[in-house]
């Protein structure tokens, strides 16, 4: 009887482990607090967060302090010769800038260094001009988040050609205001890429180690934060923002096609920016994904999935580099470039939002609930 | 009747106390936790549209604060249910709410919320107030020791049920011969402390699915036997633990741990409940038995009805037979199945409207209609293809569209074996009609691909 009693006393506690449980529960499994390091590294999470998201980021805060430095510069001694500068940091920051756009978690958004706030485009053109003509503003408020960033200053750099532009910030009556906007600008890009930088860094926040500590594929698991991010990245920013609006694949009741809506219009530099961008997606697939998919059975169309996954984006990249330059010019012209790219777009979205995901066991848009 | 004798004979009430006890527990917890996780806000305010079950398309979210306020008088039912106090309606406006809910948005369908729905639901019938209980303590006359055995025995066939429907679903060749989808989940925990190591072996795979089937299959039959029961509570405990372990699923492994407690003796659940009063400072229950009165003719007729429900339970995990093609890829007749975790499905779809005046097609921006989750859930499941399809048919008719067709591209990967179109893409859905059972013939046929 004596084994008896003390499995009584065993299952007599299950009540209190569901409230153990419970309490856990609620405060601990959290996407936002993944959970400290355990069991085995992950070699590709160590890589991925080493060797690719902490540089992205300190290249980031290298270029957009530069770029503030520039605007200081030209904000001192408005010439040719320093919008110039300007103009030049302003596209290396922006590129920059789009080999971070597919880690939006963590540090990034907590520190809002996201798409919303730092590449909103098109860019709200009426409240920059108020803002300049003496409007008042919060620079990061919410309500200015399409008046400031990349588009932004992408605006006020290059919308008119540069003897206007010069005269904006030098002869115009509210040349003044115009400065101190673009000094806003570019200083609050620097402040929260350094922040996220410093954040990643093993010297400042260490997220880096929380990253590389979260291992598995559940929700808050570095691995789904990563493809959940940059497949969102991929789907919603490269295909719908900065490809399908403006060839006019949208809405019912606006033009159809739309080619002032492209990333980087005024200083039309497209092109790049969307190389980088899928040269990150590329990267990132490169730095782990690709054995961790190849250590799988997955297949596509009968081929190993990793084999199709590595074929298509390096046809993606070829396609984007052969886009037509400006974007907006070709969109306007019909390019077959922009419709033969759209096609591998499409084909990379479903690789990566249901092949790769799938392959690994990652659920995307991934809502923590109570399980099956 | 032997059958009927054997149903309505006395029994210790004992079981059916613990029971209730420990199920309303784990439900007044687990009402806390999805109101604290923000849920009611992420489910059923925040969407602008929702999916509700065919047949109840009528039912829409009340206003926030009447949401908020229906679980928290949820919580409180859920809490009253395991201290029995004013039990019978605490069951039913439980039964109730939490059925509302589930019927509002089949995006949140999970096998556990179907589990809380009927055992809420057979709760309702039972006296499980009648012992060690708040209700006995307000009313002692209500005290009962002695109750007709069937109101245990529903919950032992119920659970019965439920095992060997997940256990027979699980005699597939993608579970048994191609170990999925366990091959994709278990190698992605493989950097887990202790266990991690050997999940990264294709043979752990094969071992848990083999073992999983084999667990469910039986172990209703080793708990109904009395010399093995200990042992199979045991096996309870470790696999639905591991479960745990290895996959985000919540409060489903403490709904079934505390569910198959009532498969022991009634000599342990009075021991039990011994040690839960020693806790309160209380010695043991007064002796004697107080029989529960039962009016024959209402008892009859329950266990008429009670037979019918048992029938329909049977049979309602089989209606995929019905069908054509393959279950797991068209999901006719999956949900209210028993079929847990037994595909890694995901998918991405590109749904297109053209108004049918002037022939302009676009692209829907899913984002401005579902949310994430939504829109995962609608990605992989036809029927709610169908549903979203409608829901774009309405609003484009409110914008002016004459006659807005919808059709959609549609890809889904079914454990693995990579992106296949899902959807007949010439189809227009606006125009096909949801039905109870009619096979939807715009489901393209499932290929392998070759997979081994």
């Amino acid at each position: 009887m004596k084994s008896k009693n003390i499995f009584l006393k065993a299952a007599s506690v299950i009540v209190c482990l569901a409230l153990v449980f419970f309490s856990c529960s609620k405060s601990g499994d959290k996407p936002s607090n993944p959970a400290p390091p355990t069991g085995t590294p992950d070699a590709a999470l160590t890589n991925l967060g080493t060797n690719i998201i902490l540089p992205a980021y300190q290249q980031l805060a290298t270029t957009t302090a530069a770029l503030d430095a520039a605007v200081t510069a030209f904000n001192a001694g408005p010439t040719t010769g320093t919008l110039t500068d300007v103009q030049t940091a302003f596209k290396t920051a922006y590129i920059s800038w789009e080999a971070t756009s597919e880690f939006e978690f963590g540090p990034a958004t907590d520190l809002f260094l996201t798409t919303h706030f730092i590449n909103s485009f098109p860019t709200d053109t009426i409240t920059i001009r108020n803002n300049v003509n003496g409007a008042a503003y919060a620079i990061d408020g919410l309500g200015n988040y399409a008046a400031q960033g990349f588009p932004a200053m992408d605006y006020l750099l290059f919308a008119n050609g540069n003897v206007t532009t010069l005269a904006r910030f030098t002869t115009d009556a509210n040349a003044a205001g115009a400065r101190q906007y673009l000094a806003a600008l570019s200083a609050s890009v620097k402040t929260k890429a350094a922040a996220v930088s410093n954040a990643w860094s093993a010297t400042g926040g260490n997220y880096l180690k929380t990253f590389i500590g979260a291992t598995g594929v559940d929700a808050g698991s570095s691995l789904s934060l990563l493809v959940n991010a940059f497949v969102q990245d991929f789907d919603v920013n490269l295909q719908n923002y900065k490809i399908g609006i403006p060839i006019g694949l949208y809405g019912p009741s606006v033009l159809p096609k739309s080619p002032t809506k492209v990333e980087g219009y005024y200083s039309g530099f497209s092109d790049q920016l969307l190389i980088r961008q899928v040269q990150t997606i590329q990267n990132i697939y490169l730095g782990g994904l690709d054995d961790k998919v190849a250590a799988t059975s997955a297949l596509n169309n009968g081929q190993p999935l990793n084999d199709v996954i590595k074929a298509e984006l390096t046809t993606l990249l070829t396609k984007i580099q052969a886009l037509p330059d400006p974007l907006s010019t070709g969109i306007i012209n019909n390019s077959p470039a922009i419709s033969d790219a759209y096609t591998e777009i499409r084909k990379t979205t479903v690789l990566l939002k249901v092949d790769l995901s799938s392959a690994l066991g990652i659920k995307i848009s991934f809502q923590d609930d109570d399980g099956d | 009747m032997t059958a009927i004798k054997y149903l309505t004979r006395y029994r210790n009430i004992a079981p059916l106390a613990v029971f209730r006890m420990a199920f309303g527990a784990v439900l007044f917890f687990s009402s806390c936790r999805f109101i604290a996780k923000g849920w009611i806000n992420d489910f059923y305010i925040r969407p602008k549209f929702h999916f509700p079950f065919f047949g109840f398309e009528w039912l829409t979210p009340m206003p926030p604060a009447i949401m908020y306020l229906m679980y928290i008088i949820m919580s409180i039912a859920a809490l009253f249910i395991c201290l029995g106090l004013f039990y019978r309606i605490a069951t039913i406006l439980f039964f109730l709410i939490f059925c509302y809910a589930e019927l509002l948005d089949k995006t949140y369908y999970l096998n556990h919320y179907y589990l809380v729905t009927i055992i809420s639901f057979l709760l309702i019938w039972v006296p499980a107030n009648r012992y060690c209980s708040l209700d006995v303590l307000r009313k002692p006359a209500w005290l009962t020791t002695q109750v007709p055995s069937w109101t245990i025995l529903i919950f032992k066939y119920q659970l019965l049920i439920i095992y060997c429907c997940a256990g027979l679903s699980k005699l597939t060749n993608e579970w048994l011969v191609r170990a999925m989808p366990l091959k994709i989940w278990l190698p992605a925990k493989a950097n887990i402390p202790v266990l991690g190591p050997f999940l990264k072996y294709e043979w752990t795979a094969y071992l848990f699915s083999w073992a999983s089937a084999l667990f469910d299959l039986t172990i209703p039959f080793i708990l109904l036997n009395t010399s093995s029961r200990r042992f199979g509570y045991f096996l309870v405990i470790i696999f639905h633990l591991l479960t745990a372990i290895l996959f985000q699923i919540g409060m489903f492994p403490w709904l079934m741990m505390s569910a198959t407690l009532i498969y022991f003796s009634e000599g342990f659940h009075l021991n039990l409940i011994r040690q839960i009063r020693k806790i309160f400072g209380k010695g043991d229950p007064a002796p004697g038995e107080h029989y529960l009165p039962v009016n024959k003719r209402f008892q009859d007729t329950g266990l008429f009805l009670m037979g019918f429900y048992f029938l329909i339970q049977v049979m309602v995990p089989f209606r995929y037979l019905w069908y054509p093609g393959n279950l797991l890829w068209t999901e006719q007749g999956y949900r209210f199945s028993w079929r847990v975790m037994l595909m890694e499905k995901s998918g991405t779809c590109f749904f297109y409207v053209r108004d049918g005046g002037n022939g302009r097609k676009f692209q829907v921006n899913n984002a401005e209609f579902l949310t994430p989750y939504q829109e995962r859930m609608v990605e992989t499941q036809p029927d709610m293809i169908l549903q979203y399809a409608h829901v774009l048919k309405q609003h484009y008719q409110t914008r002016g569209f004459s006659d807005p067709q919808v059709t959609v591209e549609s890809y889904v990967s079914l454990n693995g074996t990579g992106s296949q179109l899902y959807i007949d893409s010439s189809v227009n859905l606006a125009d096909e009609k949801e039905s109870w059972f009619a096979a939807k013939k715009w489901i393209l046929p499932y290929k392998n691909g070759g997979a081994k």
